[in-house]
């Protein structure tokens, strides 16, 4: 295979990170993410692939035998947990390398899977609803308790979308809607159709808790990516301690 | 009657986390699905084992690694598609909150044995997850190697 030149390396560089980036903000382990730039680099007839990845950076250099090396950085801002798309990324990069795809075909086929429109509005707002109906009734709570959890799931995600138009900062965010259920839970209890007001907020804790950042950073510190590991690690755990302030200052008001 | 209720309740939240997390179709389902045999699990290990919730904890989570282990190679998606989803029952969110609670009322005798079950419960329920994947994969390299040489040597 003929070695890459400057330009093409650039190019392909740029896509793979542009993949790697996607993938991150889906929420894909930093190995994969790693694992993805370096083979689709490789595919493309690179010498050497250094890629560093942690939540809210990537690194890539690339190296060849007409060029020296080539370097990219990318600062990944946000994350938003969308695990059909990280599907569609992963088949997609597993494409590249085996048919090794033009770049044209790679900007066409990334611009599809990101274009496909995530669930809407009103469906997640029901499905705050069935959770946290759910999750009441699965850690011990009334019939009654369910319905009053579900009805609380709803403004959380309503409180939730409001919030975020306001502020990014999703510590903040949690610590105000899990304020407001706690609020709400005691309101309907003193108001007559809930039970226990800790039943109806344990359902509705469950919606707040960051559970898949706290699986994924096990999975990181297992294979190794310390730092991302310990950094999700320690994210899930505060954010889960201010979710859980958050419904029992309530208790006071 | 209980075990059942929380079987079922468990697949519901499962799928309805799936669902936020924007999985799609059948995968939806099979995350569900995995939701309901990790606590099968930690209820069968419950009944095996006597009443030990951290056993019970870490049995659910190598059952729910297998299966979405298997389900990654046969669906051709990632694990965590439906490993995540599948664990949310595994948070332990009610005693965290029952922890935080009772910080909050100055009782420490129970802070600190709710903040104790949350902690362990999670960490049996970490430790499950990565022996099982060590494990998994190891095995899968071995099956994986066998079936490319029996594949070669045809």
């Amino acid at each position: 295979m003929p070695g890459l030149t400057r330009q093409e390396a650039e190019t392909y560089l740029y896509y793979a990170m542009e993949i790697g980036e996607a993938m991150l903000l889906c929420g894909a382990e930093v190995g994969r993410v790693e694992d993805s730039i370096r083979r689709i680099c490789m595919a493309y007839g690179a010498r050497r692939v250094d890629v560093f990845t942690i939540t809210s950076s990537i690194v890539t250099t690339v190296y060849g035998d007409e060029f020296l090396s080539c370097t990219q950085t990318r600062r990944v801002s946000s994350m938003k947990n969308n695990l059909s798309m990280l599907g569609d990324l992963n088949r997609l990069s597993r494409e590249i390398c085996e048919w090794r795809l033009s770049p044209e075909e790679i900007a066409a086929r990334l611009k599809v899977i990101q274009s496909v429109p995530g669930y809407p509005f009103s469906v997640q707002v029901m499905l705050y609803a069935v959770i946290s109906a759910a999750f009441c009734v699965f850690f011990g709570g009334s019939w009654e308790d369910m319905l009053v959890s579900a009805a609380i799931g709803v403004c959380l995600k309503l409180a939730e979308s409001f919030l975020q138009k306001g502020s990014s900062n999703p510590l903040l965010i949690a610590l105000l809607c899990a304020a407001a259920g706690g609020l709400l839970s005691n309101l309907a209890v003193s108001a007559g159709p809930g039970d226990s007001a800790d039943s109806i907020s344990i359902g509705n804790i469950m919606l707040l808790i960051p559970g898949m950042a706290f699986t994924n950073s096990i999975r990181d510190i297992f294979s190794k990516d310390m730092i991302t590991g310990l950094v999700r690690f320690v994210e899930a755990v505060v954010l889960a301690i201010a979710i859980a302030l958050g419904f029992t200052f309530a208790n006071f008001l | 009657m209980r075990e059942l209720l929380q079987l079922l309740t468990a697949c519901i939240g499962a799928l309805g986390f799936a669902l936020l997390y924007n999985t799609r179709g059948v995968n939806a389902l099979l995350a569900a699905v995995g939701g309901f045999l990790g606590w099968a699990a930690f209820l069968g290990a419950r009944r095996l084992w006597g009443p030990n919730d951290y056993i019970g904890g870490f049995a659910a989570s190598v059952m729910l690694t297998v299966y979405a282990e298997c389900m990654a190679r046969i669906r051709k998606t990632p694990v965590t598609v439906f490993l995540v989803s599948g664990a949310i029952p595994l948070v332990p969110g009610a005693s965290l909150y029952r922890a935080m609670k009772y910080l909050t009322a100055g009782n420490g005798q129970m802070f600190r044995e709710q903040s104790a079950y949350a902690l362990l419960f999670a960490a049996s329920m970490s430790a499950g997850i990565m022996v099982t994947t060590i494990v998994f994969r190891l095995c899968w390299s071995f099956i994986a190697k066998d079936v490319r040489e029996k594949k070669r040597r045809i």
